[in-house]
């Protein structure tokens, strides 16, 4: 029996969305229906045999990598199996952890969905038409981010505009890359398809001056929402936006192409950590760490001839699992504690240690502090940054205090009891399910922190796929 | 053929006036089904007609969602705006005219040699009419209407670029995943009874 892999990593993920969207109702039923099936896609595709071919007991499956639809294909091939198991992985993981009240019960469903249709636009070819899936995913993620009994946010429509209008931008650059598979540097065109493809993609990764919805919409919506989103979003963008730096040789030498991702990345690091450092609401502080993030990835890209590549691919581990524990955390204390800007958190740590630590362990990791996960890569990383342009490098570095400076005051603002509390002594409030999780997480990102080439360097295997990025 | 897209041209330019200087929905879902009209026309001039078909299809669904949402929801109470907020959109729809017409012809030789004249003109009109309308307003149905428009325009050019099914039926559900999203807008709106003031908020 044959059958082509995307009907498993694309087809079978909407077939249990909707299940579990029809028994969303019955919360548990609609959990285990959603991170089970993703966990399941996850380890199969951590462990799919290279021949494409699962034998089960005497029944044989023999899977072709592409399936063609209305004419054009849609492929998920092996060498992209790492990067699918590591987001079907993580969509499970937020499934699993998505009962509170305060998430919107269509989010595993939703997720679902979303996680099916960024695998999709990572394999169809024309590659561009990817565009339109991303925007069905942009789409079907509004009703998580603006929920109901609430009035319509203009973080939200301004996300839903800018994405709406990044999709023509990356469709008129494919058509104007069609059938250029090289060019001549002096020819025209270069400049056109550059300024059109490097708009389309700044909109897509909310790079600076089309930031502005991200700290709007983290401010307003679930924290665990925000977590997957700004998680699955920009991470598969970057990787699908290398498929444009492997096919095209004349994009790879561009004369200031390295500059250029090196200074917005820089750019986006120094705004992201400084912004942060003065937020009083700590939903805020992680939407400016999502742009300071997404810095670090261009960071990375721009060094794309010197290793920048394996970097940013296994930042991309730490970071979803930093993300993770950051959104369960969060969301968990919103939950408890209602609001969640400084004046109301003050001595939070005292009644909700566990939550507390979550959030500042979540955010440090992120920040690269040294042991935990992101640590040995940013080191690496703002080390090259440093050597290649000293001044780049110094505010990078500067960027990223700004985070830990941001963490610190909400550190401060957890152990510092109001007055209403002084005489509060320190207890434990949590339930196992919500510090539990906290504690395997805390202990995984330790791990990462000191092995990293044993746990972060498998999934750099994804890179094989662009053959001229070796 | 060419005085009938020029006609439809010319529907397109005063609908995207219209959408952008009133805010009465039911001037504005009229003024949109009769800009997919027109944007059929000038699609038709590219695509085979059986094909072209399907975007005034999927427009009218999506204004009829649109339309029929705001019918439900929306207060029937005719709102009174100043002539001078009036006088200042048309003034800006007029000076988004005037860079259209100085830029495409320009545009149309560089990038689009192989598009007639008017299909550039048609398509940016749209894209640029509802670009002005995002920026001047942010009521979610507005912002819907523009969206779609934009997108509109955007087609009207691309279908004279490349034409697959796969793209065509794509477009499709974004169109209506578009609509449906301006329906779940609304009725949210619609139905939100405050708890609590919600704060304004900059973006930094």
């Amino acid at each position: 029996m044959t059958l082509a892999t995307p009907y498993l990593w694309v087809f079978f993920p909407i077939l249990m969305a909707v299940l579990s969207g029809i028994f969303h109702k019955r919360e548990l039923l609609s959990i285990l229906l959603a991170s089970l099936s993703s966990f399941a896609l996850a380890l199969l595709a951590a462990f799919f045999p290279e021949d494409l071919t699962l034998e089960i007991g005497p029944l044989v499956l023999e899977f072709n990598e592409t399936m063609t639809i209305l004419g054009r294909q849609l492929s998920v091939v092996y060498e992209i199996f790492p990067f699918i198991a590591l987001i079907y992985g993580m969509t499970g993981l937020w499934a699993l952890s998505s009962g509170f009240p305060n998430t919107p019960v269509t989010f595993r469903p939703i997720s679902l969905v979303i996680t099916a249709l960024f695998t999709a636009a990572m394999g169809v070819e024309p590659f561009l038409y990817a565009a339109l899936l991303i925007q069905t995913a942009v789409l079907a993620s509004i009703p998580i981010l603006s929920q109901p009994g609430k009035l319509s946010d203009k973080g939200v429509l301004r996300f839903l505009t800018l994405e709406t209008l990044a999709m023509p931008l990356i469709l008129l650059a494919g058509w104007l890359l069609s059938g250029v598979e090289t060019l001549p540097t002096e020819s025209p065109l270069i400049p056109q398809i550059s300024v059109v493809l490097g708009l389309g993609f700044a909109i897509w990764l909310c790079v600076f001056p089309f930031h502005s919805w991200v700290p709007m919409v983290s401010r307003h919506s679930a924290p665990n929402v925000f977590a997957y989103l700004m998680f699955i979003a920009p991470t598969t963008i970057l990787v699908f936006s290398l498929n444009f730096i492997d096919r095209y040789a004349f994009l790879r030498s561009l004369p200031n192409l390295e500059q250029t991702l090196r200074f917005f990345g820089t750019w986006m690091i120094v705004f992201g950590g400084l912004w942060a450092a003065f937020q009083d609401n700590l939903k805020r502080v992680f939407g400016f760490l999502v742009l300071l993030e997404t810095g670090v990835s261009l960071l990375a890209i721009s060094s794309f001839q010197n290793g920048g590549l394996n970097w940013m691919m296994m930042l991309i581990p730490a970071r979803a699992l930093g993300f993770w524990l950051v959104g369960f955390a969060l969301t968990a204390l919103e939950n408890r504690n209602g609001e969640l800007d400084l004046d109301a958190i003050k001595g939070v740590a005292r009644r909700y240690p566990f939550l507390s630590s979550g959030v500042l362990i979540g955010l440090l990791s992120i920040a690269g502090l040294p042991l935990l996960a992101s640590f040995p890569i940013k080191s690496i990383l703002l080390s090259t940054t440093f050597a290649a342009s000293t001044m780049l490098g110094t505010w990078s570095f500067i960027g990223n205090i700004g985070l830990f400076l941001s963490t610190l005051r909400i550190l401060a603002a957890m152990i510092t009891p109001d007055e209403e509390h002084l005489s509060e002594k320190w207890k434990i409030m949590e339930k196992p399910l919500e510090y539990v999780p906290i504690l395997i997480l805390t202990v995984i990102l330790i791990i990462l922190g000191l092995f990293p080439h044993v746990f972060l360097e498998w999934i750099t295997a994804t890179l094989t796929t662009f053959t001229q990025l070796q | 053929m060419q005085s009938f897209s020029l006609a439809a041209f010319i529907v397109i330019v005063i609908t995207a006036m219209v959408i952008l200087i009133f805010r009465d929905w039911r001037i504005n879902a009229i003024a949109l089904a009769i800009q997919y009209l027109a944007a059929f026309v000038l699609v038709n001039l590219s695509w085979p007609i059986t094909i072209a078909i399907i975007k005034l299809i999927v427009g009218w669904m999506a204004t009829t969602a649109i339309g029929l949402t705001c019918l439900r929801q929306m207060s029937t109470e005719q709102t009174t705006e100043s002539t001078s907020s009036l006088f200042f959109r048309g003034l800006s729809g007029v000076l988004m005219i005037l860079i259209i017409f100085v830029l495409a012809p320009e545009l149309q030789e560089k990038v689009f040699p192989s598009l007639d004249l008017l299909i550039v003109q048609g398509g940016l009109m749209l894209f640029g009419m509802a670009l002005m309308q995002l920026g001047t307003n942010s009521e979610p149905y507005l912002v819907i209407i523009s969206l779609l428009s934009l997108l509109s325009g955007f087609e009207i050019i691309q279908a004279g670029l490349e034409r697959s099914t796969l793209l065509t039926g794509l477009l499709a559900i974004v169109n209506l995943g578009l609509a449906l999203v301006g329906v779940y807008f609304i009725t949210k709106n619609a139905e939100y009874e405050p708890e609590a003031t919600t704060d304004e908020e900059s973006p930094q």
